[in-house]
C-alpha cells in the first residue's frame, strides 16, 4: 500500500535509520508531496518528545558571535529572495519568484512585555494544571494507572541509561581550534580527510561542508514540448525553500506539472554510472506506458533513457553511450506512449512531464 | 525557563529581523540543540557548525514556523538532527571501533527525569514504548538518540540487519497505533 510506505519511509527518516540513498529520495519527495511533509511532521511531534530527555550542553560562546556575523544584513524576506534567485546553473531555467511566504501565525505579545528569564541550561515544559486535567479526561486510558506507571518509569530509566555515558569513555579533549565558517574551513582539514575516508561511495568527490544548502528546483516546461496538449497551460515553477542537502555531488531532476500531481524524481549516479527514476503516484492508463527521454540540447532529437512507472524505482545502468556531462546539462521529458514504448524512436505521445538537472551540491564550482 | 508561547513569540520577532529576539531565543534553546548535536555527530567542531547552520536557518525561515503543527523546540531539534542524521550518514557506515567515542561531557549519568517534568506527550510517548519488547525499545531509543544507522545498530546489538529493519518497522507502526492521532 502506498500509504504504508509513505508512512514508513517517513517514520524511519524522522528515526535515523533510512540509508544514505534512501534519505535522499525521502528529502527529494518532501519536496514535492505535500502529504508525504505532513506524515514527517506527524513523525517529528510523535518522536520529538525524545529530545526532552536529552542533556543540555553549553556550546562555546564563540559559536553565537559566528552566528550573529552570518545573519548580519541577511532578513528573512531579502533571504527567501536570495534562495529563489540562485538556482541559475544553466541558462535557460525560466523560475519565477516563488509566492510570498506564507503571513507568520499572527501570534501577539503577551502584555505587558513579558520578562524574559533566561536560565543556562532549559528545563521540559511542564504544561500547567488546567491542561493536565483537560488531558486526562481526553485520554482516560493515560490516566495514572498503576502499569502505565510502571511502563512510563521503566522506559524513562531506559532511555536515562541510553543516555548516560558508558563507564569506560574518556573526557574528551578540549576543543579543536575553531576557524570561522566563512570562508570556507580551510583549517578543518582533519574533519574533511575523516569524512572522505569513510565515505567509499564518494571516493574523490569533494565533501563540501557549506553553509549554504543548494536549492532543488522544481522546473515545469511544457509548451516548450506540446504546446496547447496540456490543457494546464504555462505552471509557474515552484523554488523550493533552502533545505538540508545531501553532502556530496549528487544530481536529481524532478519532473512534474503540480505540486500535488503525479510525478517522477530522476537521480542520476555520476560515480556508479547508474540513473534511478522514483515513480510518486504515477500509474499510466491501461495499454500506455512512460518513457523517459533526454533532450541534449534544443537541437538534438530526444533519446530515450527506456520506460519508466512500472515500479516505484527504476535503477539502471547508464548506456555506454551517454556520458554524465550530457545528462547534468540536459533537459528530460516523460511522454505517454503506447504500451511498451514509442515504436518510433521518438515520442509519439503527448509529452507530460519535463524537467531539468540540478546538481544538489556542487562537487565543484557550477558550470557557466 | 521560557514556556513554549514566549518561544512562539519570540520566533514571530525574530521573522520579523529582530536580531536582540533572534539572540535570546538562541540563550534559551542552544544548550538543547547542541547536546541533541553532540551526541549525534560526537566532534565538538561539526556540532559547531551545525549549531551555525541550523540557527542561520531558523533566522531565515522563522517566518514559515507555525505553532500549529510544531512546537519551537521541536521545530528547531529536527532541523539540527536532520542536518547531522545527513552528515553522519554520508560519512558512511564506519563500524562501530572507529567511529569516535560519544562525546560524553559529563562524567556522571544525567539526573533521570522526574515524572512531574515530563509533558503529557512524552510520558503518552514513553508508555508507548513501554509496550514494546524491552529489545525493541533499545533499538527505537538507540536510533533516536545516537543517529546510528541500521547497519551499526546490528553492530552494536549483534543481531542481523534484516531483523533490525523488521523490528524497526513493526515497533514504529505499533507507537503509532497506541498514540493515536
Amino acid at each position: 500500500m502506498y500509504d504504508d510506505d509513505r508512512d514508513a519511509l517517513a517514520a524511519e527518516y524522522v528515526l535515523g535509520t533510512l540509508s544514505a540513498d534512501e534519505r535522499d529520495q525521502a528529502e527529494a519527495l518532501l519536496a514535492i508531496d505535500p502529504g508525504f511533509a505532513e506524515i514527517v511532521r506527524m513523525w517529528e511531534r510523535r518522536l520529538g518528545e525524545l529530545n526532552v530527555m536529552v542533556e543540555a550542553v553549553e556550546p562555546p560562546p564563540d559559536v553565537w558571535n559566528r552566528i550573529r556575523a552570518e545573519v548580519e544584513g541577511v532578513t528573512p524576506q531579502s533571504a527567501a529572495e536570495m534562495q529563489a534567485a540562485t538556482p541559475a546553473l544553466e541558462e535557460s531555467a525560466p523560475l519565477t519568484v516563488p509566492e510570498a511566504a506564507p503571513e507568520t501565525a499572527a501570534v501577539a505579545p503577551p502584555e505587558p512585555a513579558p520578562e524574559f528569564e533566561l536560565t543556562p541550561e532549559p528545563t521540559p515544559d511542564v504544561p500547567s494544571e488546567p491542561v493536565l486535567d483537560l488531558l486526562s479526561e481526553q485520554a482516560p486510558d493515560l490516566a495514572a494507572a498503576p502499569q502505565d506507571l510502571d511502563d512510563t518509569s521503566v522506559v524513562a530509566a531506559l532511555a536515562s541509561s541510553l543516555l548516560a555515558p558508558e563507564p569506560q569513555a574518556e573526557m574528551p579533549a578540549p576543543p579543536e581550534t575553531i576557524s570561522p565558517l566563512i570562508p570556507p574551513p580551510v583549517g578543518r582539514g582533519a574533519d574533511i580527510v575523516n569524512l572522505q575516508r569513510g565515505v567509499r561511495r564518494w571516493r574523490g568527490v569533494t565533501v563540501a561542508m557549506s553553509a549554504l544548502a543548494a536549492i532543488l528546483a522544481i522546473y515545469i516546461a511544457v509548451e516548450q514540448f506540446a504546446p496547447g496538449l496540456v490543457p494546464l497551460g504555462r505552471q509557474a515553477p515552484t523554488a523550493v525553500a533552502a533545505r538540508p542537502q545531501p553532502v556530496g555531488s549528487r544530481l536529481v531532476a524532478v519532473l512534474q506539472q503540480e505540486p500535488t500531481a503525479p510525478a517522477f524524481l530522476l537521480t542520476l549516479d555520476p560515480q556508479n554510472r547508474t540513473y534511478t527514476v522514483r515513480t510518486v503516484s504515477a500509474t499510466p492508463e491501461a495499454g500506455r506506458s512512460y518513457e523517459l527521454w533526454l533532450i541534449a540540447s534544443k537541437n538534438s532529437a530526444p533519446r530515450s533513457l527506456g520506460l519508466v512507472g512500472g515500479n516505484e524505482f527504476t535503477t539502471r545502468p547508464l548506456p555506454a553511450s551517454f556520458d554524465v556531462a550530457t545528462m547534468r546539462g540536459a533537459n528530460y521529458a516523460i511522454s505517454l506512449e503506447p504500451a511498451g514504448g514509442s515504436p518510433k524512436g521518438a515520442p509519439t505521445g503527448p509529452i507530460l512531464f519535463t524537467g531539468k538537472m540540478v546538481e544538489s551540491v556542487p562537487g565543484s564550482p557550477p558550470p557557466g | 525557563m521560557l514556556m513554549p508561547t514566549e518561544l512562539v513569540w519570540l520566533l514571530g520577532a525574530v521573522a520579523k529581523g529582530d536580531e536582540a529576539a533572534f539572540e535570546r531565543l538562541y540563550d534559551a534553546t542552544r544548550a538543547k540543540l547542541y547536546g541533541v548535536l553532540l551526541r549525534i555527530l560526537g566532534r565538538p567542531a561539526l556540532a559547531e557548525e551545525v549549531m551555525q547552520e541550523t540557527y542561520l536557518k531558523v533566522w531565515k525561515m522563522a517566518d514559515q514556523f507555525d505553532p500549529a503543527i510544531a512546537s519551537p523546540i521541536t521545530w528547531m531539534v529536527a532541523m539540527a538532527r536532520n542536518r547531522a542524521i545527513d552528515i553522519v550518514r554520508k560519512r558512511g557506515d564506519v563500524s562501530i571501533e572507529d567511529e569516535p567515542e560519544a562525546l560524553e561531557v559529563a562524567s556522571e549519568a544525567p539526573p533521570p527525569l522526574a515524572r512531574r517534568e515530563m509533558t503529557e506527550e512524552l510520558k503518552r510517548l514513553l508508555s508507548c514504548l513501554g509496550k514494546l519488547d524491552p529489545e525493541k525499545q533499545r533499538i527505537v531509543l538507540l536510533a533516536y538518540y545516537s543517529g546510528w544507522s541500521r547497519d551499526q545498530l546490528a553492530q552494536k546489538l549483534d543481531i542481523p540487519v534484516n531483523t533490525i529493519k523488521t523490528w524497526l518497522r513493526r515497533s514504529l507502526i505499533e507507537i503509532r497505533e497506541c498514540m493515536g492521532n
